[in-house]
């Protein structure tokens, strides 16, 4: 059974613990600050949304400011920041919607 | 001869495509012997955002996610409303002013239930659905206002405030 990791939330840098690779999805203006579209990270099994939120806002402060009108999701639903993730999760953070 | 009361079989049609919206296909697939109404919504490409002039929109969807939410919505409405059937097509890509960014048509026996299903229909739609557009301007281009999906409750206890 996987444990979780005692790592920090910041730390995407797993000594001991099992590690879980998961893809990411940047979209709108996510996408040009990051600069990409889609992107694939290894991180602690059972790591939540958030942290993997920080990695990306660490590198891109920009990022960080546009937190609070954010929603994540997990394959394909939306998913509270403090969601475990697990590998072969994908995970998309979604700026407000403007379809229509 | 006995009138059948057995609605279609078909299933609601719910696409999101790059080519121009067939109106009249998605009107003539929800509408049957046994309606008695079909509600439209035509959400078309305004030429003016915030008192500037428009020149086009870009619409951009996390497509596999747009699809699963709007199927959510046809579900929804199926059960929430007395209708027969729903069609709900969402453009992406480059749109001009004028165009159509998104059609909904609903077919009911009695029309409340199209009127009321439509309206729910798209004002979901545009609360839930992972699409964007990207306003173009002749000075610059701005993604448009949107709103925050609802997003579920944080299991996790808050840190305290201090």
């Amino acid at each position: 059974m996987a444990r979780h990791s005692s790592a920090g939330y910041n730390s995407l840098v797993s000594l001991s613990s099992q590690t879980a690779r998961v893809k990411v999805l940047f979209f709108g203006r996510l996408k040009e600050i990051v600069g990409q579209a889609e992107d694939s990270v290894e991180l602690p099994d059972g790591a939540p949304i958030e942290a993997l939120f920080s990695h990306y806002g660490a590198s891109h402060p920009e990022l960080a400011r546009f937190r609070a009108s954010l929603v994540a999701s997990r394959n394909q639903e939306f998913a509270a920041w403090s969601t475990p993730l697990h590998s072969g999760d994908e995970v998309a953070f979604l700026p407000p919607v403007s379809g229509g | 001869m006995r009138l059948s009361m057995t609605k279609s079989s078909q299933p609601d049609l719910l696409a999101l495509v790059r080519d121009p919206i067939d109106q009249a296909a998605l009107i003539g697939h929800v509408r049957a012997a046994e309606d008695g109404a079909v509600v439209t919504f035509d959400g078309c490409v305004r030429n003016h955002s915030h008192g500037r002039r428009t020149l086009y929109l870009d619409y951009e969807a996390y497509e596999s996610m747009a699809l699963a939410k709007i199927r959510e919505i046809a579900q929804q409405i199926h059960e929430k409303f007395a209708i027969h059937q729903v069609a709900i097509a969402h453009r992406l890509g480059r749109l001009e002013i004028g165009e159509t960014s998104v059609f909904i048509a609903v077919s009911s026996a009695h029309r409340p239930a199209a009127f009321d299903a439509c309206r729910f229909a798209i004002d979901t739609l545009k609360r839930t659905v992972p699409i964007w557009k990207k306003e173009y301007f002749e000075d610059g281009a701005v993604w448009a206002d949107g709103e925050k999906p609802p997003a579920p409750l944080e299991t996790r206890t808050a840190k305290p405030a201090s």
